[in-house]
């Protein structure tokens, strides 16, 4: 497929079906994973083996680099990451994340600077303020 | 990374389970059919979160089976090349290490790891520096870029780098 050769996630080339589709932070598949474990708990006896590897896999993974915890807060990154003009893509790297200066967002999600969006240094730094002080607060 | 997205499938049902709770049947057939599987588009299917619609069922000549054409929502896990995330190592040797992020599995092979950083055998392999500051081994936790993936019908595998800015150890089990 010629498409899966030019895929390149820094310069946002992830195919149109997903740049369209809903990105998800760590931290929100966390809550719906969780979510859909306590329903399974409350049908069966033994949920662990109702679930899939993949499932098991990812529940432990997202639950070990969620860098936010309450359903609040994770609800206020995303408005405050919604204001930037992000792709859902950059947004949702920006909040697995969490870089801590402008020199490292960059670096994370080189797309920010390289779509000629009026994203300057100062813009970054502030979203990047807003985010630390979230973590603080929660 | 992790995406909301809606896929479809044709599902085909056994005629025992048609009645009032066919539905019901539907649903928990798809889960039990699609959740952990693993495509090369749209990667591996974690879980379903909901159905949109499930069109009209087609009566299959001569079996009786009857198929749904089920649009579904679902969180995938597809990881893309360029793309940087954090995972666990797994496994060091030698050769590099491997690190796993959710449910794909990611080499680093050792040319992709800093030049300063050297392999240590014995029972807890590792790659440390010279100073000893920064080590890897099993359970560390690593900050990684993916360069390359590879697919098969139900895997896909992922070369990684962390010979970059703002690559590497994000936290070292031994120091914790």
């Amino acid at each position: 497929m010629s498409g899966e050769e030019e895929e390149n996630a820094a310069e946002l080339k992830i195919g149109d079906e997903f740049l369209k589709a809903k990105c998800l932070m760590n931290c929100e598949v966390s809550l719906i994973l969780e979510h859909k474990y306590e329903q399974l708990q409350q049908t069966s006896d033994d949920p662990m083996n109702q679930v899939s590897q993949v499932f098991e896999k990812s529940l432990q993974y997202v639950k070990r680099f969620s860098r936010y915890k309450n359903p609040d807060a994770v609800r206020q990154v995303r408005e405050i990451l919604a204001r930037y003009q992000l792709a859902e893509f950059e947004l949702c790297v920006l909040g697995n994340l969490c870089p801590e200066t402008v020199e490292e967002a960059i670096a994370m999600v080189p797309s920010i600077k390289t779509r000629g969006r009026a994203q300057d240094d100062e813009a970054i730094e502030k979203m990047l303020n807003d985010l630390s002080l979230i973590k603080k607060f929660e | 990374m992790f995406f909301h997205i809606v896929l479809e499938r044709n599902m085909q049902l056994h005629p025992r389970y048609f009645g009032r709770n066919l539905r019901d049947n539907l649903v928990s057939k798809l889960m039990k059919d699609v959740e952990g599987t693993c495509s090369g588009r749209h990667g591996f299917v974690v879980a379903v979160t909901g159905i949109e619609n499930i069109g009209k069922g087609l009566i299959r000549d001569g079996t009786g089976f009857v198929t749904f054409p089920v649009k579904y929502q679902c969180v995938v896990f597809r990881p893309f090349k360029g793309e940087i995330l954090e995972a666990v190592v797994t496994m060091v040797n030698k050769m590099g290490f491997f690190a796993e992020a959710g449910p794909v599995q990611i080499f680093v092979s050792n040319h992709l790891i800093p030049d300063d950083m050297e392999f240590q055998s014995g029972d807890m392999p590792n790659y440390t520096t010279s100073d000893g500051s920064v080590k890897i081994q099993k359970d560390s936790e690593v900050r990684l870029k993916i360069i390359g993936t590879r697919v098969d019908a139900t895997e896909i595998f992922c070369i990684g780098t962390i010979k970059d800015d703002f690559l590497g150890v994000i936290n070292d089990p031994a120091t914790v």
